[in-house]
């Protein structure tokens, strides 16, 4: 057991490791200039050497490479309080660093924490509306497959699956917001209630976009579980048409697990068009500007996050299976 | 089989063409639903005209872009301008017509000799935290700024201050060229005469900070000025707004009218648009084409609506330093055959026709020159003179090989280069398009013997013509990385007339030698001069006094909102703040 969880938590690393040193690699092979991006397109070349010193871009990316892995997780007595440790995040003598942004000129690992908790609760949010539509609208069709609903509901689900999330996120915009006037039309807001209304719109988008694969998924596994034998003998036996579907449904987790847990990864690593359009200040709106700005620190730790959410996320739909599908224990 | 067969289909009741056909259909509606072409009314105001200024309300703004930091001696994108322009004040400033005037000082006088200047400031001026301005403040301000471990872009554009280079080296730990003469009295010293001093004084960058903001810089001090607004605490949330309130104890009485100013970072178009149309903000500077079009037809828009500045110039940058672009002749070719207005009617709402390297805004423009010209005779003359005759009749001759053209997908340059295209055709040249990303862009162009042929342009930093022709096209600004001068351009004629035109004070004498320096430029061809760029905005009616600003892009910091029902509490409840939140901290 414990070996498994080493080799596992080993694996984690190994892929975390592997995705910062290679966007690491791409940015240092690009050319461009991550000081003439700090001092803007006019500074004169003086004042764009000196930036570059400050930032230490002048050291040979090697350098700066095995600063930046012996930086990211080292032992400390000191306090981040500490010049040298001023970028650090501390759990006792443990600290963590991820260096200062470019060009926010703060420390990464602050920027991570403002931005992390608002991807997670739209990646939360989002992935609950493609599932509560996703299912009910799949569990919907299969049983009446066939039928007018089943085409309807099919319809629906190829017209969320062709619209891309920022057609449909401009359409929502336009007709909850600007005509209709129910919801903000963009930002996150300063109170819980402003951060509640300001999130349906992100999260609706996201949401209705997922649940049109989910609604397809689900509705293909229902109707294969409906044709099983298993359906037919709780009918023989009296089961009510709700009995069985939720019968069904269990069976159909399993596919739904690996799905949830793959958007969720992908999610929390930032949904970029969306959070763009409608200002959702979290990591998807900043791994795209640090990357437009060169801005390494914070791409290496925007990479450390996404990389590390879709490994977790995974090892949990592992986990998942086990416990929903006892047989696959044994495997 | 056939239950086979009918899950089949009931699996894809849309298939093959159907498919794609339903799912074109479905993006066209919501693309037309999601355009809404109709534009809200105009919010009218109270009073027509300008009226009795009224006190309070906010002003609301927005832009797609985001600022960076929020200090003077920081200043590192094009939007924080606007906004540290209503936070810290200068000894002096730019009035509407760009020309430089008194404000935190009385009044100023230069020496004789052209090398010193003396600043008498005005009495009383108090900071937002309360303690009064002095002549000290400003030199511990301006050390602040230029000071090495400063991480301040617009440094060495104030080398020609006494004492600059010992404090860039760390000889010493103070500018010996800004000197302390009374309590009230500041002069500063040149090491010689310099006719850009003066209108980079009145930038941001040297303007005087609160005590609180020592002698060093430091990332995390709160901004704080004499400006006519401040900062309030947590004013900033960092990449989505920052809101600014009145400065009760600002040195001008009565001013200003707004409670506050409030602007919100990385809106897109269209949804700025429509927090216009829901009164979410006052101005709109930023539009989708067909919604500027819009605009400008609408006779309810027309009247609120104004060009800003022309203060950028672009153009097809030519490599002096490589081939074919060394040779001078095959340059002028380049800059006769290409039709400015070609360009123009790309984006006819914002260019206009450029025509020499200082932009209309900017001193020393000549309205009526045409330094450079569309002349195709004169381009085939030039193809013959460099040894590349080229006959249109029968399409034969030219540069035998395609010249690699680097460009960048954003804005307008990939339009801009089919145009270039095309009428290089006629004078036989190919060219080779190399698209990258910006950054990369960026490195390349300013990188020696690399980019041969390039579009290019450049942004007024300072009102004055030095910051274009000097940047651009001076030999001193080449370098073998992050070199200004692009093209690489070297000519000891440019060069000596650029280095009299900065040192000479008379504004006659400047004139003569700045057309002198365009008329050089323009012939030596290092650019073929394209297109200016100016932008457009509306504002609701109920927005008064307020302007275009030759250098602040917008003047609002006299402006007042003369729309019923927004008072100051509304105001400040909209902003999230409570006024005893925020005033106990003026004394």
């Amino acid at each position: 057991m414990v070996k498994a969880a080493l080799r596992r938590l080993a694996y984690v690393v190994f892929v975390v490791w592997a995705a910062v040193t290679l966007s690491f690699i791409a940015s240092n092979v690009l050319p461009s200039d991550p000081a003439r991006m700090v001092a803007g397109p006019q500074a004169r070349p003086e004042d764009v050497a000196r930036i570059k010193k400050d930032l230490g871009l002048d050291r040979p990316a090697t350098v700066r490479y095995g600063l930046f892995l012996s930086r990211l997780l080292h032992v400390s007595s000191l306090p981040d309080t500490d010049a040298a440790h001023k970028t650090c995040g501390t759990l006792g003598p443990l600290h963590v660093d991820l260096g200062k942004s470019y060009q926010q000129r703060r420390p990464v690992l602050t920027i991570l924490g403002e931005r992390l908790p608002r991807t997670l609760a739209l990646a939360v949010v989002a992935v609950f509306l493609q599932v509560l539509f996703g299912v009910s609208a799949g569990a919907f069709a299969a049983k009446r497959r066939g039928s007018a609903a089943d085409t309807a509901t099919v319809t629906a689900s190829l017209l969320g699956v062709s619209a891309p999330t920022f057609i449909l996120g401009l359409f929502l915009q336009w007709l909850l917001a600007y005509r209709l006037n129910l919801l903000p039309l963009d930002g996150f807001g300063k109170t819980f209630a402003d951060h509640a209304t300001c999130i349906v719109l992100p999260a609706l988008t996201l949401g209705l976009f997922g649940a049109a694969y989910y609604t397809r998924v689900v509705r293909d596994e229902m109707r294969a579980e409906l044709l099983r034998d298993y359906v037919r003998t709780a009918r023989a036996k009296g089961a009510s048409e709700l009995g069985v579907v939720r019968h069904a449904l269990a069976n159909v987790a399993l596919p739904l697990v690996t799905l949830i847990a793959l958007d969720l990864g992908g999610l929390v690593g930032g949904a970029i068009v969306t959070e763009s359009l409608f200002r959702w200040p979290g990591l998807g709106s900043l791994s795209v500007t640090a990357i437009l700005d060169r801005d390494g620190p914070l791409v290496q730790g925007c990479v450390i996050v996404t990389s590390a959410a879709i490994v977790v996320s995974n090892m949990v739909a592992d986990g998942l299976y086990g416990i929903l599908d006892p047989r696959t224990r044994r495997r | 089989m056939r239950s086979s067969r009918s899950a089949d289909r009931s699996l894809s009741p849309l298939a093959g063409p159907t498919r794609g056909l339903f799912g074109a259909l479905v993006l066209g509606a919501f693309l037309t639903l999601g355009c809404d072409a109709s534009l809200a009314a105009p919010m009218p105001a109270a009073h027509d005209g300008e009226a009795t200024p009224v006190s309070g309300g906010v002003l609301h703004l927005s832009s797609f872009a985001d600022i960076r930091a929020f200090d003077p001696a920081n200043i590192s994108d094009g939007l924080v301008v606007e906004l540290l322009e209503l936070v810290f004040a200068g000894l002096v400033n730019y009035d509407d017509e760009g020309k430089v005037v008194p404000d935190l000082a009385e009044s100023f006088r230069m020496s004789d000799d052209g090398r010193s200047y003396t600043f008498t400031l005005h009495q009383g001026i108090h900071f937002h935290s309360g303690e009064e301005l002095t002549a000290a403040d400003v030199k511990r301000s301006v050390e602040r700024a230029l000071h090495p471990d400063t991480p301040n872009p617009m440094s060495s554009f104030f080398s020609m201050i006494e004492g600059y280079k010992e404090l860039q080296s760390k000889a010493s730990e103070v500018l010996s060229g800004v000197r302390v003469q009374g309590k009230y009295l500041v002069s500063f010293h040149l090491t010689e005469p310099d006719a850009t001093f003066l209108p980079l004084l009145a930038m941001h960058t040297l303007r005087p900070v609160c005590p609180n903001g020592g002698a060093r810089y430091s990332d995390t001090w709160h901004a704080c000025g004499a400006g006519p607004f401040m900062l309030p605490e947590k004013g900033w949330d960092r990449g989505r707004e920052i809101n600014l309130v009145r400065h009760p104890g600002y040195f001008r009485p009565g001013l200003p009218h707004l409670d506050g100013v409030s602007m919100t970072f990385f809106v897109n178009f269209m949804t700025e648009k429509y927090k216009l149309a829901r009164g979410e903000i006052d101005i709109l500077r930023e539009f989708q084409q067909p919604d500027l079009v819009r605009f400008q037809s609408d006779p309810r828009w027309l009247p609120f609506g104004q060009y800003e500045a022309d203060k950028q110039i672009n153009g097809e940058m030519m490599n002096t330093e490589m081939p074919p672009f060394d040779n001078v002749e095959l340059r002028r070719a380049v800059a006769s055959a290409i039709d400015r207005e070609h360009y123009r009617l790309l984006k006819a709402t914002a260019l206009r026709s450029a025509t020499q390297p200082i932009p209309p805004a900017v001193p020393f423009h000549e309205n009526d020159w045409d330094c450079q010209k569309y002349d195709v005779a004169a381009a085939l003359d030039h193809m013959k003179k460099a040894g590349y005759p080229y006959d249109p009749a029968t399409r034969t001759g030219g540069y035998p090989d395609p010249i690699p053209y680097t460009l960048y997908q954003q804005g307008l340059s990939s339009y801009t280069a089919q145009v270039l295209e095309q009428d290089l055709a006629k004078i036989g040249i190919r060219i080779q398009m190399r698209v990258v990303n910006y950054p990369t862009y960026l490195a390349l162009i300013g990188r020696r013997k690399t980019t041969a042929f390039a579009p290019a342009g450049w942004n007024q930093d300072f009102p004055d013509p030095s910051d274009f022709t000097d940047t651009l096209f001076h030999s001193r600004a080449i370098n073998d990385e992050d070199s200004s001068n692009y093209a690489f351009y070297a000519s000891k004629t440019a060069d000596d007339l650029m280095d009299r035109a900065k040192h000479e004070l008379d504004p006659g004498r400047r004139a003569t030698l700045y057309h002198d320096i365009q008329k050089q430029i323009c012939d030596d061809a290092p650019w073929a001069f394209t297109h200016y760029y100016r932008f457009y905005d509306v504002h609701q009616p109920y927005v008064k006094n307020y302007r275009t600003h030759p250098v602040w892009t917008h003047d609002v910091k006299f402006s007042y909102l003369d729309r019923a029902g927004e008072g100051t509490r509304a105001s400040l409840s909209r902003l999230g703040l409570a006024p005893a939140a925020i005033l106990p901290r003026w004394p």
